[in-house]
């Protein structure tokens, strides 16, 4: 009996060991799993455009600001464009007052990461599509490929214009026994890293994509272009830099719009115009989402407006017809002095005005950055500047005489202008910091003299005190990213 | 041709010869009467069966008016055997008459004047049942018949403080809040941590899962988990260590709870009918200023934080200004927030019952209805069930069971659990409805979008209500409606391979619940303009769940002789379990009375519509054996392996082995001649259970979609990190433990230690650089210790014929230790020390949990001399140029400078500034001890008192409603404590001066840490049973009547609301004691009556 009962519990646990290992083996139903997916050349559509949206907002169950809040804030909030509005936050006050501690909420890096790693995801599985799906060419292959690596260098330009030194991840987190931690990996390392990406992504990107507005909102060759234009000038690699301009200029695509009054609606309210080299698109009419500022911006209790500064020494009134002679940036288009409101990014709740990374003027200024520090390049400089001033209908009082032999005059003038161009776009505070750091901070004084604007009396003298160390004008490590990785170090201003 | 015809009439006439001399010695036929041996009556309708060896019945007839029968026998080996109900089965005779006549014996005489000395069988659910002398484990009965008198409308409620080990603490009193059950602590920190719930042998699901929607407003209350109306029940047992727990493999982690329904037995029909009504009252609440105390308060706040009033729109709601008429009627009341959300609660239980059987089916159905009438407007429970158990003896070999269980729940929670606390907080100066601007009250609720305390806001992502609103408005018109229908069929089979030796056991259970809330949260609720988002803001989520569970058993209990016992034991388990969820939510629906989201609103949110669906499975197969030798040496040992869907193929599986033993002492021949021991023994058990974790497929790395599309293009997205190393939480208990039984069982006492060690803890979300594209991860972080002792006692000190005393009694230990940890794991919270209303927290290895830190609190700073720095000798501090230097705040980074009327916080190190240096140890919020006691006194054997205690020591609680009510920091209602409050230069008072917005008056300090001990009167109750003569003349089987006081008395130093606050652990937790709905008191008249 015994032998029976023995015999018959063995063959059933072995019946139900092996056909249990089958029935445990569950698949969800709603979302697809890593397996299932890397099937098609849709598959790898799909996640290019992952990435894409990973710049509008964060994905669903994550509980972060969009990322654009964050390239928004990093590029203004140090600056002296934007005051804190009725509802900022205390941690941003800090920011303006040049208070920065480990703690702060405006450090946390992870939204930059989580594109870089999207872009990862792409690039580490999308070649094994090659595989599986024919019909994919290699040229299609490079061109997604080429979309991803530039996403991530310019999230890592980002990085490394905000921290300096950066941990360099270059391969996607898809598995729990990959992890592993990371340290710093020098500031002049990741620039060649984003150069290198970057002519890899020039060779593989598209000119077109068939339609304007994807032509806009995608990457393109042209975006490859502009963004390693940028990433020269950041360099101090001024001829590469003025090589990069070149090839978008020459193509012809690009121009200034006139200065008339849809000027405005043109570029921005509608955007995707010949202006336009790169946009994070946010029009509804592509199923976008809206873009974040009504709540920034425009409500009643908003985050951040109009500097004074901007209202005062920016945009000066024209002193002889203020009504009939002004800048087309100014008053009523990029803010309304009547609240000091920015209403750049639309006044309507919500709003779905296109965030605008790089425009044809981007380039050119770029070009006569590089052209004001290359020999014999001084005049060409200003006449680009006076072209843009000229098509924007920018007022006699702002305008500047410069000696073309001057780099260093040029620079400032093209500060000035930047600084109308591109009010409230994110990027003032590197331009400053640019142009401050070149020669191992010979014009360290352009911050400092900045600083005492902005910050409130009180702590004025320890803010300069602060901005005279270089450190500082990096942004500290987020303190929960130091616990999480004891190989990461804090950066040197705030290690005290 | 007529040879042959005679041929064949002379064959036929033979046979019928040779078969009729047959019959003369077999019978084709048997007849007879049935009658009752007492009174010799014929008895009408009694079943007469012929049976085979098996007891399978074979034919059968009822009698006839004359209580005649008649039966055909077709096989001669039947036997016959008569049943009627009310009267004992024959046993079955051979049929070796043509009649035969029965005398039936009537069955309620047949335990006439038999004392049964009761011995308990402990069931662990599993099939495999032991004597529970022979336990190994460690397992807690009690007796449904000590519960009933309870107007409990849960048996959780019901449980408190009556078992050694077991932990129940109510989140809230509100109607259908669930309990918080803990068996010895928690053995996951972020795992599951609810124990199993084993209803007749099946597991029962009580949680609502994570994927089901429903957080649209907040946590709320899920009433329909454990609604097993409490007269249906026979018994529940805690399996506490895991040799008990085992048996159950992963699920059973943090202990089990078995309970066992009533079962019909053999008898007439017995009709049992149980009224229970009661009346609750909610306790005085903490008193609050009076709107003319408060509005002097609000105008001194903002004096003293030098700060202008007169700016702003809102003065107006405090300068009782008869030339502003509209706002001089709505703001110049002495509004008593909680007095108008607060009504009496009434709460009606009516259980009719019907059981019964004869020899082959035994039955027993019963129907519950319970209405619960909180004592918070808007709150009500309605729960109808029913419940069926039937029982089908086919032979003495098979049996069939099939049970149906149904319940409807129509629960109306509040809209938002905080209510309570925004009634506490409201300024009183505002009117409950509004007045015109003549001064005539209208009946509209007085709602305005925006006050001075500030606005209602919703957090769409988080589901978070933040702001204050009417509470009376929202608790009546804002709409949260839960209704559950559940159902679950079971059907199982008994099979004896050989009688009493292989017994096979196969059960099948479903269970299907659904359950459906729907919100609406209209304008007049919150007062918000209509253009905002939360305007008649209306959902509705629905949460179907349906789990398929087998299980199979096969028993062997070989015979060995009388010296030995042997008990083998298999058991395989199937568990499928599917969850789907859909919810969708739409705002501003043009009126407040279209409350459905179905109807389009003006905004259409990201996630306005959700659905998901999920599945999980879990096999286990256990071997068991438990062998005894001499009736003193026990020993149990069992191997479980389980595999659950929710690990990635690597570690699926785990094996988990138990073993246990006991040793009776009493048994030994040394120990025969003292007769006073029943029953000592030694116990000793160790096993390991795993815990499998929340969540579903995260072994896998899967894709998901943005809400929007890029260009029009969809954007997919990598949304987790496969958990490939994810392993099994494994528990592992050891446990050591005496048992004496003194006097023949008059005094039972228990006593175990135990620990249980939890290794490769589950931590959900541990944080990890984000530069991988994630912020966290679920696993396995470090060892945790459970650790402690109980102790428990019934006795019975006196028995007479006319009075009979019981004394029960528990007391149990708990503590939590962490023993190693990731150092991925933070080691403190995140509070700021130096912002008010914040304590720290500290993990260190080899500590135990729950320890906070914080300032010493000195009092108030009586006049500008006082705040001048003193150092470790009580000399004040003269600066370098011979100044004064006064204390400071958090020098050098806020550096504020006390003023007279400042909280005083103890300058530990003597360096004249206040701040992280100077926390010092407060307190801890676990208990030291828990448990209950209670005695029964029985008179007469129809007159019974019951009195129930239970208690917790050693306990801290931060009293965060006195936080909040003495802060004088905003807008918030102070308690009347704060009338002592400091005004003037020179007042000497422990309360500091109020101050609008800045100072730090209320730091984490001691000064809101409280001793939590209490004991508390739970229950009285006084039972009467109307004796024989009276139900005789009535036509009653019996009949009690009862009455019972509930939380009479609570003695504890707290001065809070209630010191019984739920401990909902996480590493950091720390008690706090927000008073919600304190524990109502009830008193309740119960009426039982049984044909």
């Amino acid at each position: 009996m015994k032998k029976i009962i023995y015999s018959i519990s063995m063959i059933v646990m072995l019946i139900t060991v092996s056909s249990c290992r089958k029935w445990l083996d569950l698949q969800p139903r709603d979302g697809i799993t890593r397996a299932g997916f890397w099937k098609t050349k849709e598959d790898i559509q799909a996640a290019v455009a992952g990435c894409y949206t990973s710049l509008l907002a964060p994905p669903p169950g994550v509980n972060d600001k969009a990322l654009t809040e964050y390239i928004f804030m990093y590029g203004e909030i140090r600056a002296d464009m934007i005051s804190a509005g009725p509802n900022a936050t205390e941690d941003e006050k800090n920011v303006f007052d040049n208070n920065i501690v480990q703690s702060n909420t405006i450090t946390p890096w992870a939204a930059f990461y989580r594109t870089i790693n999207y872009c990862n995801t792409v690039l580490d599985f999308a070649p094994g599509v090659k595989e599986k799906d024919p019909t994919l060419t290699d040229a299609q292959l490079n061109a997604y490929l080429s979309e991803a690596l530039a996403l991530r260098s310019m999230m890592y330009f980002y990085l490394v214009r905000n921290f300096r030194d950066v941990p360099l991840k270059l391969t996607s987190t898809s598995k729990d026994t990959d992890l592993s931690e990371l340290e710093k990996s020098p500031a002049a390392k990741i620039l060649n890293q984003i150069v290198e990406d970057l002519k890899r992504a020039e060779a593989g990107a598209v000119t077109t994509y068939g339609s304007t507005v994807s032509d806009k909102g995608r990457v393109t060759k042209f975006t490859v272009n502009a963004l390693l234009a940028d990433v020269y000038l950041w360099m101090d690699n001024y001829s590469a830099c003025i090589t990069e301009c070149k090839k978008i200029i020459d193509s012809q695509r690009f121009a200034i719009q006139n200065a008339n009054s849809s000027w405005y609606n043109n570029v921005f309210y509608n955007g995707s115009s010949t202006e336009t080299i790169f946009e994070f698109n946010n029009q509804q009419s592509t199923g976008a989402t809206n873009n974040i500022f009504y709540n920034l911006l425009i409500q009643a209790k908003k985050r951040f407006i109009a500097a004074p500064y901007v209202l005062t020494d920016v945009f000066v009134p024209d002193d002889l017809d203020p009504v009939r002679n002004f800048d087309i940036r100014g008053n009523g288009t990029f803010y309304r002095t009547s609240d000091f409101s920015i209403i750049k990014y639309g006044i309507e709740n919500p709003s779905y005005v296109n965030w605008q990374a790089y425009r044809i003027t981007d380039v050119l200024m770029l070009e006569a950055e590089a052209l004001a520090f290359t020999p014999g390049g001084g005049q060409q400089a200003v006449d680009i500047i006076n072209t843009i001033r000229q098509k924007r209908n920018a007022v006699a009082v702002t305008a500047q005489t410069p000696s073309p032999e001057d780099a260093d005059a040029i620079c400032d003038y093209i500060l000035a202008e930047r600084a109308r161009e591109f009010a409230f776009e994110g990027k003032r505070w590197y331009d400053l910091l640019r142009v401050a750091k070149r020669d191992n901070y010979r014009r360290i004084g352009i911050l400092l003299e900045m600083i005492s604007r902005t910050v409130s009396p009180a702590v004025q003298q320890s803010a300069i005190n602060k901005f005279k160390d270089v450190n500082s004008h990096y942004l500290p490590i987020n303190e929960s990213e130091l616990f999480a990785d004891s190989k990461l170090v804090q950066n040197p201003f705030y290690t005290k | 041709m007529t040879k042959k015809y005679t041929y064949h009439f002379c064959f036929i006439l033979f046979c019928l010869l040779v078969s009729s001399i047959a019959n003369a010695q077999q019978i084709n036929y048997v007849r007879g009467k049935v009658i009752d041996k007492k009174d010799k009556q014929p008895i009408v309708g009694a079943s007469v069966l012929l049976v085979d060896k098996d007891r399978r019945v074979i034919k059968g007839v009822s009698t006839d008016v004359d209580g005649n029968y008649s039966l055909p026998v077709v096989d001669k080996t039947s036997r016959i055997t008569v049943s009627y109900i009310g009267y004992k089965s024959t046993e079955p005779l051979p049929v070796d008459k043509a009649v035969i006549n029965f005398q039936l014996e009537p069955s309620a005489n047949q335990f006439e004047d038999v004392e049964i000395v009761s011995r308990k069988k402990s069931d662990n659910g599993s099939g495999m049942s032991i004597d529970k002398r022979d336990q190994t484990s460690s397992i807690g009965t009690i007796d449904a018949k000590e519960l009933e008198d309870m107007q409990a409308a849960s048996i959780d409620q019901a449980l408190q403080g009556r078992l050694a080990g077991l932990d129940i603490t109510s989140n809230s009193g509100d109607p259908g809040a669930p309990m918080q059950i803990r068996i010895r602590g928690t053995s996951s920190i972020n795992g599951a941590v609810d124990p199993l719930i084993v209803v007749d042998g099946m597991p029962y699901d009580i949680s609502i899962p994570s994927d089901f929607n429903f957080a649209t407003s907040d946590e709320n209350n899920y009433g329909q988990l454990l609604n097993i109306a409490p007269s249906d029940i026979k018994d529940i047992s805690v399996l506490k260590d895991a040799a008990a727990t085992a048996i159950w493999g992963s699920r059973a982690a943090n202990g089990v709870l078995v309970i066992n329904t009533k079962r019909g037995t053999m008898g007439p029909p017995a009709i049992s009918y149980n009224f229970k009504g009661s009346y609750s009252k909610q306790p005085s609440a903490i008193p609050m200023l009076n709107g003319n105390q408060y509005s002097s308060l609000i105008l001194e706040e903002y004096y003293n934080a030098g700060r202008q009033f007169s700016t702003t729109d809102f003065a107006k709601e405090f300068q009782y200004d008869p030339n502003d008429p509209y706002n001089y009627y709505n703001y110049s009341n002495n509004t008593n927030w909680l007095e108008a959300i607060t009504r009496i609660g009434y709460l009606q239980d009516h259980n009719l019952s019907i059981s019964g059987g004869g020899e082959k089916a035994k039955y027993r159905a019963s129907l519950n209805y319970f209405n619960n009438k909180g004592t918070t407007k808007g709150t009500d429970l309605g729960r109808l069930s029913a419940r069926v158990n039937l029982d089908y003896q086919v032979s003495t070999k098979i049996r069939f069971s099939a049970d149906i269980v149904y319940t409807h729940i129509d629960n109306q929670n509040l809209y938002t659990l905080g209510l309570r606390d925004v009634a506490y907080n409201k300024m009183p100066n505002q009117s409950v409805y509004e007045y015109d601007e003549y001064g005539n009250l209208t009946s509209n609720y007085f709602s305005p979008s925006n006050t001075a305390q500030g606005s209602f806001g919703y957090d769409f992502v988080k589901s978070k209500i933040s702001g204050t609103y009417n509470p009376l408005a929202m608790a009546i018109a804002a709409n949260n409606h839960q209704l559950g229908e559940r159902i679950i069929p079971k059907f199982s089979l008994q099979y004896q391979i050989i009688p009493d030796r292989l017994r096979f056991n196969a059960n099948f259970q479903a269970d299907i619940n659904n359950t459906k809330v729907k919100t609406f949260l209209p304008q007049i609720a919150t007062g918000r303009p209509f253009t905002d988002a939360t305007v008649n803001f209306a959902t509705d989520a629905d949460g179907d769940a349906f789990t398929m569970q087998s299980s199979m058993t096969l028993a062997f209990t070989p015979a060995l002789g009388k010296k030995n016992d042997l008990v083998l034991f298999t058991r395989f388990d199937s568990y499928d379990n599917r969850r789907t969820g859909q919810s969708m939510f739409a705002t501003n629906t043009a009126s407040s009375y279209l409350a459905d989201p179905s109807i389009d609103g003006r905004t259409t949110a990201v996630g306005s519509a959700y659905s998901s669906f999920a599945q999980s499975r879990s096999v286990g197969l256990l071997l068991s054996g438990q062998y005894k030798f001499l009736d003193r040496y026990i020993l149990n040992a069992g191997i479980r392996t389980d595999g659950n869907s929710k690990f990635g193929p690597n570690n699926r599986f785990g094996i988990f082995p138990s073993v246990s033993g006991r040793w009776r002492v009493s048994g030994e021949p040394f120990l025969k001649k003292a007769k006073f021991i029943s029953d000592l023994s030694l116990k000793a058990s160790y096993g390991i259970v795993g815990n499998a974790p929340r969540n579903d497929y995260s072994y896998l790395n899967t894709y998901q979609n943005y809400g929007f599309s890029y260009l029009g293009m969809a954007g997919v997205y990598s949304s987790n990190i496969e958990l490939a190393d994810l392993r099994w939480e494994k528990v592992a208990q050891t446990n050591v433990g005496v048992t004496l039984n003194l006097f023949k069982n008059a005094l039972n006492m228990d006593f175990d230690i135990y620990r249980k060690r939890t290794t490769d803890l589950f931590y959900q979300g541990l944080s990890i650089p984000t530069y991988n594209g994630f912020s966290g991860i679920d696993m396995n972080v470090g060892t945790m210790d459970n650790q402690g002792w109980e102790f428990s006692l019934n006795a019975v000190p006196l028995k007479r014929k006319n009075l009979r005393i019981d004394f029960s009694f528990n007391i149990s230990h708990n503590e939590n230790i962490i023993r190693e940890i990731s150092p991925l794991y933070p080691r403190e919270n995140k509070g700021k020390i130096t912002q008010n209303n914040v304590y720290k927290v500290y993990i260190q290895e080899n500590n135990p949990f729950g320890s906070f830190y914080g300032f010493r609190f000195k009092g108030v700073y009586k006049d500008a001399d006082a705040t001048i720095a003193r150092d470790a000798n009580g000399n004040q501090i003269i600066g370098p140029n011979g100044e004064k230097v006064y204390m400071r705040f958090a020098y050098p980074s806020i550096d504020y400078i006390f003023k007279p009327g400042d909280a005083m916080y103890e300058d530990i190190n003597h360096d004249g500034t206040i701040d992280y240096k100077d926390i010092v140890y407060l307190g801890n919020g676990n208990p030291k001890l828990t448990g209950g006691f209670g005695t029964g006194i029985l008179l007469n054997g129809n007159i019974r008192f019951g009195i129930n205690f239970s208690y917790r020591t050693g306990y801290q609680i931060i009293n965060g409603t006195k936080i909040t009510t003495t802060s004088m920091y905003n807008y918030n209602n102070q308690s009347t404590a704060v009338l002592r409050r400091w005004k003037a230069e020179g007042d000497v008072t422990d309360m500091p001066r109020a101050i609008y917005g800045t100072g730090y008056n209320f730091l984490g300090s001691d000064r809101y840490i409280e001793d939590g001990s209490y004991l508390r009167l739970r229950s009285l109750t006084a039972k009467y049973d109307f004796n024989n003569k009276f139900l005789k003349r009535v036509g009653m089987k019996g009949l009690s009547a009862n009455l019972m006081v509930e939380n009479i008395f609570t003695f504890t130093r707290y001065t809070g609301q209630d010191p019984e606050v739920p401990v909902k652990l996480t590493a950091f937790s720390t008690v706090i004691d927000n008073s919600t709905t304190p524990p109502v008191k009830t008193v309740t008249l119960g009426l039982t009556a049984n044909f």
